[in-house]
């Protein structure tokens, strides 16, 4: 039997206990099918998710990209923009129009906005074509000859910075920050206007030659929780995580959890509700919190130790204010016979972790039972356009997201566009990405601990399937959320875009 | 550009020393910047010290202060942020401009831009709202529609020379005042002269507008409008049409700051040639003329002078108002160009080396005599600013000085003032 069913308890969820042992079999990825939860979340369709870039006709700025890329091609040279038909039809792949790519800019500053440079398809391999057959109006009907051109620029801007020409996308810089408003009611709008603003940071960190963050803690992590009030992310990479942890946990009476980056510990009094609550009776749970500062863990331990000890759990708190891949194993304070869980919700709001490598290495000398991770679909690796890329797609679909709900005056609106997700695109276009450093990170962390082989994935439970639902059902407008089940992971995204991905993994010497 | 020196005179009271490469560590530092306005370490206003700090070092050049202190500013900066961040964002890029040598092209650059996305709507929208939430403007319009049309009562040709760039916002109450006052009422030529580029385009809009407006009110009116001046003293009785008969007042709204320092002398005697009968002066109470050769007493009065301003902005507009928006990049440009142009680079343009009231008054004095403001205009004023927030206050000058301030939070802004032959 489960407990709690599906009822919502207002503010916070009970989760669902096991009724048997969870599925530790490592040979295969099959989904359960026998518990009541499969039953209720079956109407959910099972897209694939291959490539987050398919389909982009629900998506405002896409829309524009595909728009824009079309007329630069069908542009050749580049003339004048003034067209009166924006509602193409049909869009066909152009796979063998060749693109032409000018080296050199006429030296005129007073010239006309224009393009003057295509770009190359190379830019755009990512993006594939899908026939907009007149579907998607309310799109299509936002297109003007001001959000064209504005794109337009913001493209040439990326590419101008992906060659180094810097003095060349200052210049264009200048332009589109004074014709973007991040107050906008178009979402396509306000993305521009942040993008633009942080290549121009870029721009003035590459005149100087240093490219290290200055991080404003308090602030993102008060937009952080901002965030997770509006929007189900932040609960869904929770609530899965805590489900996927509840179940390694599963009679055992010592557990030690870990995690990266801790913030406010939001995550973790819904654990200890059930942890404190299981038929088995509670276990002694130790927790380390890693995180920036050790004035603020140590808040976050005072916090989670009180909670603990109303609801009568045996708990110790260890803050480390190191980033996990600057640690040895030494630093972990992990006791024989403990359990341990190693939980890492990934963003782009600073580089929580340091060296990726250290990271995987120290994972793997931890031997965690379980590791819960979540991602955002998004790399912070590769070149400059690789990133600007794959974060303008992401974070138009992100923006879309709020939009969608919240008003265009709405203060918390701006507060998670500006202090959030601003800092996001900021450093994913930075020099170096979030980390600042020249290191090559890992474009997907479930892919590299798929490859080694001291990790094998533990499939999301239904449960933590079922979870996600009830998140989803908190948050409106539902319909525009989508939740997929699929090689093992959980992923949430808005239309056709996934945002983040939920993954859980095991180390084949856990404890 | 600026080379990276490996002098060592640095002050360690920083956290950080610059580096060099672009590999430079994954190190980060806990800035307490109290973002959003929370309280913290280093308080509110650390855009200040940073921004005062690193003209110094422009000064001295500094070259790795220098950078290092762009470093900092260009983290924490963000034109949509709060107050510090703004003023942090707007100021960088004008010393940003100044250290690479580039102010004459930016100011071209954002100047452009803004003149082509300008429209007729736009800039009527953007000035009605600002009139809406603050007496920044409307307080030199009423104390100077006071003062003419005391000066020039009983007159039957009135001729009003109107310099400025508030799209003939101040005149629809005049004319009401005009047909509502006497049984004859008078005739009115209304002659504008433009001086920003970005408000040439939409004045045809506005004398259809105006026109339109007099006949309604059943005023005799002629309207003209005097652009493509490259200076205000190659204005002359006969290219505005001054005549005999006409009863002239000269209405300047932040129209002589737009005048090169040296020619304002001139540009005084030009008006005084009219032989009006009365001229307003309305300015904005800074100066960034006096300090022009002291590069840090002028950045430093500068960011006296924006930091009220935006915050006046930030206290009077919505949090995500657009028309706050324009303003603050309006203001922008006006920075750049101040502080990262240098004065001979430019034969055209829009200087704005404001000077504080006392300061024109020393210059108007060389050819007229002050007119002190009457109590109905006063009272007139006053009965203005009670439609506003509060913060905002009347103050008369001292017994030398002259004129009427309007002050935000007790810091004289705007300076209102009338003179005769």
């Amino acid at each position: 039997m489960m407990k709690g069913g599906f009822e919502v308890v207002h503010a916070t969820l009970d989760m669902i206990q096991p009724h048997r042992e969870p599925i530790w079999d490592f040979a295969s990825f099959g989904f359960p099918t026998t518990s009541v939860a499969a039953a209720a979340v079956s109407s959910i369709p099972r897209q694939s998710l291959e490539n987050r870039c398919i389909n982009l006709e629900r998506n405002e700025l896409s829309d524009w990209v595909e728009q824009v890329t079309k007329k630069l091609i069908d542009d050749l040279p580049a003339q004048n923009t003034d067209t009166d038909d924006h509602h193409s039809s049909t869009l066909q792949a152009p796979a063998d129009i060749p693109m032409v790519c000018e080296d050199s800019f006429p030296p005129s500053l007073l010239g006309d906005f224009r393009p003057r440079k295509t770009v190359t398809s190379s830019d755009f391999d990512e993006l594939q074509w899908s026939n907009v057959n007149g579907g998607n109006d309310r799109g299509l009907s936002r297109l003007d000859e001001q959000g064209l051109s504005l794109i337009t620029l913001l493209l040439e801007c990326a590419v101008a910075i992906s060659i180094d020409n810097l003095g060349e996308a200052h210049r264009m810089l200048l332009e589109l920050t004074q014709m973007a408003s991040p107050y906008a009611l178009s979402c396509a709008e306000r993305v521009v206007a942040y993008f633009a603003k942080a290549m121009s940071s870029r721009v003035i960190n590459s005149w100087l030659g240093i490219c290290s963050p200055l991080i404003n803690y308090k602030t993102v992590h008060c937009a952080f929780q901002a965030f997770n009030n509006v929007s189900p992310f932040i609960k869904f990479a929770h609530f899965t995580s805590n489900q996927a942890i509840l179940e390694a946990f599963h009679r055992r009476d010592r557990v030690h959890i870990i995690d990266l980056d801790i913030m406010q510990g939001l995550q973790w009094p819904a654990l200890f509700h059930i942890l404190a609550t299981r038929m088995e009776g509670p276990p002694h749970v130790t927790m380390t919190g890693m995180g920036s500062s050790m004035e603020l863990l140590t808040e976050t331990g005072k916090q989670l130790s009180n909670f603990a000890k109303r609801l009568g759990m045996s708990f110790e708190f260890h803050p480390i204010a190191k980033k996990f891949g600057e640690i040895d194993i030494t630093m972990v304070r992990l006791r024989r016979g403990e359990t341990l869980a190693i939980h890492w919700l990934q963003h782009s709001l600073y580089d929580a972790t340091g060296p990726d490598w250290k990271t995987m290495r120290l994972m793997e000398q931890l031997g965690p039972r379980i590791i819960t991770l979540v991602e955002q679909d998004l790399s912070h690796g590769g070149s400059f356009l690789d990133r600007f890329v794959g974060s303008l797609h992401y974070y138009s679909t992100m923006f879309d997201s709020l939009g969608a709900y919240l008003a265009a005056d709405d203060p918390n609106r701006h507060r998670i566009e500006h202090c959030l997700l601003f800092r996001e695109i900021n450093n994913i276009l930075a020099i170096g990405g979030p980390a600042r450093s020249g290191e090559d990170k890992m474009k997907q962390w479930r892919s590299e601990l798929a490859a080694r082989n001291s990790f094998v994935q533990v499939p999301m439970s239904s449960n933590s399937m079922a979870q996600a639902q009830l998140i989803l059902n908190m948050f409106p407008p539902a319909h525009g959320y989508r939740l997929v089940q699929g090689d093992g992971t959980l992923r949430l995204g808005w239309k056709d875009t996934s945002l983040f991905t939920a993954s859980a993994w095991t180390s084949h010497v856990s404890r | 550009m600026y080379n990276n020196s490996s002098s060592s005179n640095n002050n360690n009271n920083h956290h950080h020393q610059p580096q060099t490469s672009h590999t430079s560590t994954s190190r980060s530092s806990d800035y307490s910047a109290g973002g959003d306005g929370e309280p913290s370490a280093a308080g509110n206003k650390w855009a200040s010290r940073l921004l005062k700090e690193c003209a110094r070092a422009i000064y001295d050049k500094d070259s790795s202060k220098i950078h290092h202190l762009l470093w900092m500013l260009n983290e924490l900066a963000s034109p949509y942020g709060d107050c510090d961040q703004k003023l942090a964002s707007y100021f960088l890029q004008a010393l940003f401009c100044k250290a690479t040598e580039s102010g004459q092209r930016c100011f071209k650059t954002l100047t452009l831009v803004a003149e082509k996305s300008h429209c007729f709507d736009s800039a009527r929208k953007l000035i009605l709202k600002f009139q809406e939430v603050s007496p920044w403007t409307t307080f030199g319009h009423v104390a100077a529609n006071g003062a003419i049309l005391e000066a020039l009562d009983g007159e039957p040709k009135l001729h009003i020379i109107d310099i400025s760039n508030t799209l003939c916002t101040q005149w629809p109450t005049l004319l009401e005042a005009l047909a509502t006052r006497n049984d004859d009422t008078p005739h009115l030529k209304l002659t504008v002269v433009v001086t920003a580029n970005i408000v040439r385009s939409v004045m045809k809009e506005i004398s259809q507008r105006m026109e339109k407006f007099a006949r309604l009110m059943g005023v005799p009116f002629e309207f003209n409008v005097i652009s493509g001046l490259n200076h205000l003293g190659q204005l002359t009785k006969e290219a505005l049409g001054v005549v005999e008969d006409e009863a002239v007042a000269v209405n300047c709204m932040g129209a002589l700051r737009r005048v090169p320092v040296e020619g304002r002398a001139a540009v005084i005697g030009m008006f005084r040639s009219l032989g009006p009968k009365v001229v307003t002066v309305v300015e904005e109470e800074a100066d960034f003329s006096s300090t022009r050769y002291d590069f840090v007493k002028c950045f430093e009065e500068c960011l006296r002078f924006y930091t009220v301003y935006f915050e006046m902005l930030e206290e009077s507009f919505t949090p995500t108002s657009n028309e706050k928006l324009m303003l603050e990049r309006e203001c922008s440009r006006g920075i750049v160009r101040v502080l990262a142009c240098d004065d001979d680079q430019d034969n055209e343009g829009e200087r704005e080396r404001r000077e504080r009231g006392s300061q024109w008054s020393e210059r108007l004095k060389e050819a007229f005599s002050s007119v002190g403001f009457s109590d109905d205009v006063v009272d007139d004023v006053k009965a203005l600013l009670k439609r506003y927030k509060p913060g905002w206050a009347l103050a008369q000058p001292y017994q030398n000085e002259t004129g009427l301030y309007l002050t935000w939070k007790e810091e004289p802004v705007v300076w209102a003032s009338a003179w005769k032959p």
